[in-house]
């Protein structure tokens, strides 16, 4: 099965819908204070996104998700939101709010409870569990705990990735020191996780991440361990490889970090999507 | 091609570090199939002596002195016909006698007034275990009565072996009784130990499985080293029952047959490699199963 067939299919999609409003820019409000009233009639987002041309990678259409161990509050709720190829989107929002949900939403670790879902063209939610692997091998996931394997150098780890998909030793030895040189590890190619600094492990982790050139990266927190100095290091990295046509996705809390890059924010609030923001901070209730 | 060696590369690291339980997994294949294995073998032998008893059953029926050669021919007649029956022979009252001289250890033989012996009809049998509805046919039969020995005591003039045969048969009907509840219970135990086994490995590799699904590879290919150590632990098992077997074989081949010459142990090499090569298949059947199981429960793909 080629790795590739998944994002081939993308132009072949329906075109994207982004939820915008008609009036102009106006001031964001969080709607912090009225949390409960919020959760019921669900708030209409706030937006000043201008209307944008451009494939469609991700497509949230009505998307809610209800565990079943919390069925009376559903994790995400109506969900309505487009992301064209080669964007960057912070989503932001308080912890609980929604935000690692909406991420295992698309590579599908988690499936929908209602509406529609297409990630690279394909309906994730009506997706037949054998193609689930073919659809992660086009998402690139990084996460907060690096999940690193202990027992493997830096090579290792991201050769593993490759090794994983059935990708030949051929292309193990020239991708692996490629990709660890574009993420600033050419130094500490044979080290292990524990004698890197957490700024280097993810470093690694993201290497893994796109060793396999996917065309979507979803980042989960991926600053949440490191000090700003180190998290300032990482986005740049994330915002090099944004440049290089990937699109990027990348859940967060950290104010600094979105305020200072000011690219698409996506701001979850109980579980409703409050605003969709292009060149946005991370809010104004600070 | 690559992934069957990496599949097996892991599985042989994999059971490395859960040594021991590997090795209690092989062991208890090893002995649940060296079970069934010595329980074929047995029945084998015990069939092969069954039919060498039922071979010697025949039908012996004693003939009244006065009987006419009408009588006797149509009776004869219609034993031939029957179609479990092989041969009829009639043995005159002088055969008789003259079987009885031989094998008599005394003289008693000469010491006889004249000719006590009965004729007979001795009638041997295509189907063995038919014995006992033969012997009902025959005392049905209208002829009977007229030409046997006593028809005041119809029972005692037919004689077959039919308590040898009653005798063998119950015993390996229980024989197989005990060897089938044994066998479900030692194949359920090795279930079980290869349950543990590959549910070890799989914890032990938890988190190289959740790096393997994020990157996107394949069920079969997470599957496949977990199916593979099961299948290798059945095979070694499996090995090993049919090593020991064909040891004990052959030993009993060389020293029994000389101690206990009268045990007809006569397995053909045919059946041998049959009793083999399903001791192969359900240890394979067992690895891959009892793998399948862990899976399910703990390998959610
Ligand atoms: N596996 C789960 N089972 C039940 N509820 C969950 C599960 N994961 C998350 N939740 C709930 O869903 C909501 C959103 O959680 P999450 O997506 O993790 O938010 P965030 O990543 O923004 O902190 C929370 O109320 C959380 O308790
Ligand atoms: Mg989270």
């Amino acid at each position: 099965m080629d790795e590739n067939e998944l994002i081939q299919q993308a132009p072949g999609a329906p075109p994207i819908v982004i939820p915008m409003t008609e009036s102009a820019p106006q001031p964001v409000i969080i709607q912090q204070e009225t949390p409960k009233r919020a959760e019921k009639s669900g708030p209409l987002p706030i937006t000043n996104r201008p209307t944008q041309g451009g494939i469609p990678v991700i497509l949230f259409e009505g998307v809610s998700k209800v565990y079943s161990a919390q069925p009376n509050k559903p994790a995400l709720s109506n969900i309505n939101l487009g992301i064209n190829a080669g964007e960057f989107i912070f989503l932001v929002g308080h912890s609980g709010s929604g935000k690692s949900t909406f991420i295992r939403l698309i590579n599908r670790e988690i499936v929908a409870s209602r509406g529609r879902l297409l990630v690279a063209g394909e309906d994730v939610i009506r997706m037949r569990n054998w193609r689930v692997p073919y659809l992660r091998r086009n998402i690139g996931c990084v996460y907060q705990d690096f999940k690193l394997l202990p027992n493997k150098t830096a090579f290792d780890n991201v050769a593993f990735a490759l090794q994983v998909i059935g990708k030949s030793k051929h292309i193990i030895r020239t991708q692996v020191p490629e990709v660890l040189r574009l993420v600033g590890l050419e130094d500490k190619i044979h080290s292990y996780p524990d004698q890197l600094s957490g700024g280097e492990q993810q470093r690694v982790s993201i290497a893994r991440a796109i060793v396999n050139r996917p065309p979507l990266l979803i980042c989960d927190e991926p600053t949440g361990n490191l000090d700003p100095q180190t998290s300032l290091g990482i986005m740049r990295l994330l915002d090099r490889i944004n440049r290089t046509g990937t699109t990027i996705l990348v859940a967060t809390h950290d104010r600094e970090m979105v305020d200072s890059l000011r690219k698409r924010v996506v701001e979850l609030e109980n579980g409703y999507l409050v605003r969709d923001q292009d060149k946005g901070v991370y809010g104004i209730d600070a | 091609m690559r992934s069957l060696a990496y599949f097996i590369k892991e599985a042989f690291s994999n059971s490395r570090k859960n040594f021991s339980t590997t090795f209690g997994g092989i062991i208890t294949i090893f002995l649940s199939l060296l079970v069934i294995g010595v329980f074929m073998v047995a029945s084998l032998i015990i069939d092969q002596m069954i039919k060498s008893v039922e071979s010697q059953v025949s039908i012996s029926i004693y003939l009244h002195d006065d009987v006419t050669d009408m009588d006797l021919e149509s009776f004869k007649g219609f034993l031939s016909n029957m179609p479990e029956v092989s041969t009829v022979v009639y043995i005159s009252k002088e055969q008789s006698l003259e079987r009885f001289k031989e094998q008599a250890t005394t003289d008693i033989a000469d010491q006889l007034d004249g000719n006590p012996l009965p004729a007979l009809l001795e009638v041997s049998l295509r189907e063995p275990d038919k014995v006992q509805s033969v012997v009902d046919q025959i005392m049905a039969n209208d002829l009977f009565l007229s030409v046997i020995d006593r028809p005041d005591a119809p029972q005692d003039s037919i004689k077959y072996g039919k308590d040898i045969i009653e005798k063998l048969f119950s015993i390996t009907s229980t024989i197989r009784i005990v060897c089938i509840a044994l066998v479900i219970l030692l194949v359920f135990v090795a279930l079980i130990f290869i349950n543990n086994t590959i549910r070890l490995a799989i914890l032990a590799r938890r988190k190289e499985i959740a790096i393997m699904k994020l990157v996107g590879a394949s069920n079969g290919f997470i599957r496949g080293p977990f199916l593979m150590e099961g299948f290798l632990q059945a095979v070694i098992g499996a090995g090993l029952s049919i090593g020991t077997i064909s040891m004990l074989c052959n030993y009993l081949i060389k020293n029994v047959q000389t101690i206990l010459p009268w045990l007809p142990i006569n397995m053909g090499q045919l059946s041998l490699w049959m009793i083999y090569l399903v001791l192969l298949g359900a240890g394979v059947v067992i690895g891959l199963f009892g793998s399948l199981w862990a899976m399910r429960r703990y390998l959610k793909v």
